[in-house]
């Protein structure tokens, strides 16, 4: 059903942006004239597509580009189905000698490092934001730039809590968030949405501990080093166990009785786009979709807090990161392609044209990003961006550290958190199973 | 003289043999024979998906063998072999008994349960998750039927039962095709002998019919045992591995090593574990089957 309606969404989409393009171009039948025009056109590949959520606009992007660009360049998607795991889609192709030119990542970027183009001195790295670049340099090498910004929390639906009475800001601790699903309850709602997906718990959930697990990232990281060495007990650790007291308030409180069964993403936004639902823990890319099925609701993004203590770190953030880096092969790439991908990715990331298609609002085909470079002229101006850059500016934002989980850990994660929010597994085997996964 | 008579015939031979074989033999070398030597190469090495940069000689054996998910895998495939084997035999064999009755409608039942063979396996996934997850639920809601209350996928021991019947559901009708031609090809003489001897039908059954039909026993285990050792999309589509990695079986195991956590050298070395599993026990039951077949 749901991969139903994703896919009608997906052709109305493509016909949407048909019709925009041919309203202002008449361009739709040759998109690549300029680039047709020369002799023989770079032909620049990028892999898939960044997120499945903006596809169409970065296809209307490329479709842009292909026509108005004088360089010859000829970018094209190679696309690959959803969901299967990066490296088999790039490890054939480089096997192939076809690698992709350009390919987004996050947790493959070790892995990916030793064959891909140094960024180090590039203009575009040169503009993009303080500490976005940070996971991306591997050894001194600036292996990737960064896509965007997200952020992830309890997403609200603003109409909701203004009815319940609860205002997000004066949420601190785990009891006031009790209190606040409570009076979202008596308004004879329900209180939340919460996704039993394994990538939501698997990568997102957990980074909400790992990210308050200490107040300084060395830390944290230092942590990390010490499941991988086995010496981290986590059931000792106070906040993991508050971490699981919060994770058990959003079961209890959960509009289903948590199941593995609640594994439909579209019904977490069914249900907080029209109010049977105040929260949801998810994040912004969620927003679109939202404003989809509600085009005048207003959505938010508000911490998890995990503590009873209100001054405790991390209870008042939302995790912020960049969830995709730009790599650029040099292993199998010419010269020709690389230069031809970089004045692609300038182009959407420096001239107004590409920046409105960058950050411009979805139903302007834009794909929404916030955007982590300077000299920016558009910015996203829905209801959760302006959240989400209140929190950074603030100084409220929470590691993303779920990018420093090795490939795949992620799923054992995901594997793991499912089976106690199914009820399959108590504190300590959970505790146990989580350990477990840094010992490969 | 007779040398050279003997020499012209075997160059004829070889050009017969050239014309016919070269072209396949070539094709089987490039598609399998040198990729498998290859993946074999590699497990000695720390191969990363692109490169390799030393030999580490059998240590990703170790590792793969040391891996408690890899035993895990092993095990449930294990389980699900044995049960798949099982039933999808008995079921196609009951349903090749059924279809050789001398009745109307015959070659319309033949073909109506070898269909499901000819849907393919993600399809097949996506149906009987519909099935599992929506159908039988309601259904037994609505009629107060028992054991389908609950999405069968979400339990590690039910999901395992659902990959089972989806795969009998799936095999059957093409092991009973077999064992048709089985059944067709016994000579009547044998069994007018039999009938005029006084043997009673479920007499003649064991004792002739099966006896005279052994080959379609050996053909139909071995191939139901290979595809439910190297079952991988009724498992990727059904279940994906789910509820939390719990019927992972081995081919979709060594899939994720590999391609879901990067680990290539440990996934190749899984890999080839299982060729020898399944070329162990394959290997196994053709000798045995062979012993049972009657020369006629």
């Amino acid at each position: 059903m749901s991969v139903m309606r994703r896919r009608a969404a997906a052709v109305a989409g493509v016909l949407a942006s048909a019709l925009v393009l041919s309203g202002c171009a008449a361009s739709t039948s040759e998109p690549t004239e300029s680039a047709a025009s020369c002799e023989t056109p770079t032909e620049v590949t990028w892999l898939n597509t960044i997120k499945i959520e903006i596809q169409e606009q970065f296809r209307a992007a490329v479709d842009e580009y292909n026509a108005v660009n004088t360089d010859c360049v000829q970018i094209t998607i190679l696309d690959y189905p959803q969901g299967e795991p990066f490296f088999s889609v790039a490890t054939p192709l480089y096997e192939a000698g076809n690698a992709p030119v350009v390919m987004t990542v996050l947790q493959e970027l070790p892995d990916m490092a030793p064959r891909v183009m140094d960024w180090t001195g590039t203009e575009l790295a040169g503009l993009a934001a303080a500490g976005t670049l940070d996971k991306a340099n591997i050894d001194g090498k600036q292996v990737g730039i960064p896509v965007t910004a997200e952020a992830f929390g309890l997403l609200y639906n603003k109409a909701v809590l203004d009815e319940a009475g609860v205002d997000p800001t004066a949420i601190k601790t785990r009891d006031d968030l009790e209190a606040a699903f409570k009076a979202v309850e008596a308004t004879g709602r329900k209180a939340v949405h919460f996704s039993g997906l394994w990538w939501s718990l698997g990568a997102h959930f957990t980074n909400v501990y790992h990210a308050t697990a200490a107040a300084e990232q060395d830390g944290r990281l230092a942590i990390l080093d010490e499941l991988t060495a086995g010496s981290k007990s986590l059931i000792d650790d106070a906040q993991f166990t508050n971490w699981l007291d919060t994770f058990d308030l959003l079961k209890k409180y959960s509009i289903d009785s948590a199941s593995i069964a609640d594994t439909d993403y579209d019904q977490g936004v069914e249900n907080l786009a029209t109010g049977e639902t105040g929260f949801w823990f998810m994040g912004n890319w969620a927003e679109p979709n939202l404003l989809q099925t509600t085009p005048e609701g207003s959505f938010g993004v508000m911490p998890v807090p995990l503590s009873n203590d209100a001054a405790s770190y991390g209870n008042d953030g939302i995790s912020v990161g960049v969830p995709f880096y730009i790599i650029i092969d040099e292993e199998q790439s010419t010269q020709e392609e690389r230069d031809g991908a970089i004045a692609f990715i300038s182009w959407l990331l420096t001239t107004p044209e590409g920046q409105a298609r960058w950050s411009g609002p979805i139903e302007e085909d834009g794909m929404n990003f916030i955007p982590v470079y300077s000299g920016f002229g558009v910015e996203p101006s829905t209801y959760m961006s302006q959240d989400i850059a209140k929190y950074i500016a603030d100084g409220k934002a929470l590691s993303w550290i779920n990018s420093y989980y090795p490939t795949g850990l992620q799923d054992v994660y995901g594997a793991a958190a499912q089976k106690y929010y199914d009820g399959k597994s108590d504190r300590a085997t959970f505790a146990k199973e989580l350990e477990a996964a840094w010992k490969k | 003289m007779s040398q050279n008579k003997t020499s012209t015939k075997s160059i004829r031979e070889l050009k017969k043999f050239s014309l016919f074989a070269l072209i396949p033999l070539a094709i089987f070398s490039i598609v399998l024979v040198v990729p498998f030597l290859r993946g074999i190469f590699f497990t000695f090495t720390d191969w990363d998906g692109f490169d390799y940069t030393s030999f580490v000689g059998f240590e990703n054996y170790v590792e793969a063998l040391g891996d408690q998910e890899f035993w895990d895998a092993l095990w449930i495939t294990l389980a699900y072999v044995v049960a798949s084997l099982v039933l999808v035999n008995v079921v196609a064999f009951t349903l090749a008994l059924l279809v050789t009755i001398p009745m109307r409608g015959v070659n319309a039942l033949r073909t109506f349960f070898f269909v499901p063979n000819l849907i393919g396996g993600v399809i097949l996934g996506l149906v009987w998750q519909f099935i599992f997850g929506q159908a039988l639920p309601t259904i037994s809601e609505n009629t107060g039927l028992p054991f389908f209350q609950e999405n069968w996928l979400l339990d590690t021991w039910t999901a395992f039962w659902a990959m089972v019947i989806v795969t009998v559901w799936q095999m059957s009708g093409y092991m009973m095709i077999i064992y048709v031609t089985g059944l067709m090809s016994i000579e009547k003489d044998v069994l007018e002998a039999a009938l005029i001897d006084g043997s009673s039908g479920w007499k003649t059954l064991v004792m002739i019919k099966m006896p005279l039909m052994a080959q379609a026993f050996t053909i139909s285990l071995f191939l139901t045992i290979r595809n439910a050792f190297m079952a991988y999309d009724v498992n990727f589509a059904l279940t994906g591995g789910g509820p939390y990695r719990t019927t992972e079986l081995i081919s979709l195991h060594v899939f994720n090593e590999a391609f879901g956590f990067g680990f290539f050298d440990t996934g190749q070395s899984k890999a080839v574990l299982m060729f020898l599993i399944i070329a162990v026990v394959a290997i196994t039951q053709v000798i045995i089957s062979k012993r049972t077949e009657v020369q006629r």
